[in-house]
């Protein structure tokens, strides 16, 4: 690759990997992000696989493997959509002359019921409705998949009668 | 009430934060991955419970993981030479469906009248380019707004699939002019190119992608 004044090497060798991780990242940005914040998709993930080619682990991701190369390129997007929200508060705050966001504080009667569950089911149901599958919330937590299950079910039955308590 | 009633209903009341006290990404790759003790990841869905936008990166992050659970298990050389013996026949039909998506990224770009991806908010200041979205390939100069109270200036160049071609740090300058080996190589093709602004701080402030044609 060339060079100019101050530039340093980068690789050259063109990556089918990042093609998929774009198109999975574009996707995913699309599905799980406001519709405001969705129309700048192909922005972040432009942006963070820039800053992915221009790390310099990056260009050790060949002998790490690629599933090292997935890990960094959803954080970097991830920061950059940090990022973008960051500057839109910033311009919010200047424009209302102070902070409107709500604070973790706001309550709500399913997060209260969540809250009540007993830890592990908590951490079980937590992940199963963040839309962990019961082998991934087997996996995040260190479970066979039977007690994962197992705890996904006990913990939802706890927050429907906890929720039907609340609203009777 | 359902599973997908319970979720939507959680996810519907889960507060916007500040995002002072969000996780750091790594660390949501971390607890899908199972590397972190239990009291660890109660501590993050502690939080994640709480924020709008970690739900939100727990949902990207799922769909990432899945994707790159997908990908073929490695194969061993031995076996990888006898396969590429066997995908000879294949090349001209695959260099054809590489052509194909070639084609189609340029294609699929915006007319260059006004290159520019947005990025950024117009209320605070941003990089633009100043140089036209057609350029010369025998003296290419790439040309951007000064950033206010910027140090130096990084320029990435990329092709639209994103291979980097050139990458320029620490210029004081707002200007680039594109070596000849890579005006050479990019003639009647469509570039991409991004300008950080470094601040004294060392932060840095990116601009929106632009494009190029050389011609």
């Amino acid at each position: 690759m060339a060079r100019t004044r101050g530039g340093d090497e980068r690789p050259h060798s063109s990556n089918p990997e990042l093609m998929r991780i774009r198109q999975v990242l574009i996707r995913a940005v699309e599905r799980h992000c406001p519709p405001g914040l969705a129309a700048h998709r192909e922005d972040f993930v432009q942006m963070a696989l820039i800053r992915l080619l221009d790390q310099p682990a990056g260009e050790g991701t060949a002998t790490r493997g690629a599933s090292y190369l997935w890990r960094v390129a959803y954080t970097v997007v991830i920061d950059e959509i940090r990022r973008f929200r960051r500057q839109q508060r910033q311009v919010q705050q200047l424009a209302t002359g102070g902070g409107t966001v709500p604070g973790p504080e706001a309550r709500s009667a399913i997060l209260e019921c969540i809250e009540a569950l007993q830890e592990r089911r908590r951490a079980a149901v937590s992940l199963h409705l963040q839309g962990f599958r019961t082998p991934e919330v087997a996996a995040a937590l260190g479970w066979t998949e039977k007690q994962a299950e197992n705890l996904v079910y006990r913990g939802l039955a706890d927050l429907r009668v906890c929720l039907e308590g609340g609203e009777e | 009430m359902t599973e997908e009633m319970l979720r939507e209903r959680f996810l519907a009341s889960l507060p916007e934060t500040d995002g002072s006290s969000c996780p750091p990404p790594d660390d949501l790759w971390a607890v899908a991955a199972g590397e972190l003790p239990f009291h660890r990841v109660q501590a993050l869905l502690g939080h994640a419970t709480r924020c709008a936008q970690c739900a939100e990166a727990l949902g990207i992050l799922q769909e990432v993981r899945r994707a790159s659970a997908e990908l073929p298990a490695r194969t061993p050389p031995e076996l990888e030479g006898r396969r590429r013996a066997m995908g000879r026949p294949l090349v001209p039909l695959a260099l054809a469906a590489l052509a194909g998506v070639g084609a189609w990224v340029v294609l699929r770009m915006p007319a260059p009248e006004h290159a520019v991806v947005e990025r950024g908010l117009a209320a605070t200041p941003s990089l633009h380019a100043i140089s036209p979205p057609a350029l010369p390939a025998r003296d290419p100069v790439l040309r951007w707004s000064e950033y206010p109270g910027a140090s130096s200036y990084n320029v990435t160049v990329l092709t639209p699939d994103l291979v980097v071609v050139h990458h320029a740090v620490g210029l004081s300058a707002h200007e680039l002019r594109l070596p000849d080996a890579v005006a050479g190589r990019a003639r009647g093709a469509e570039l991409l190119w991004t300008v950080d602004a470094v601040l004294p701080d060392g932060h840095a402030v990116a601009s929106p992608t632009f494009q190029v044609r050389l011609q």
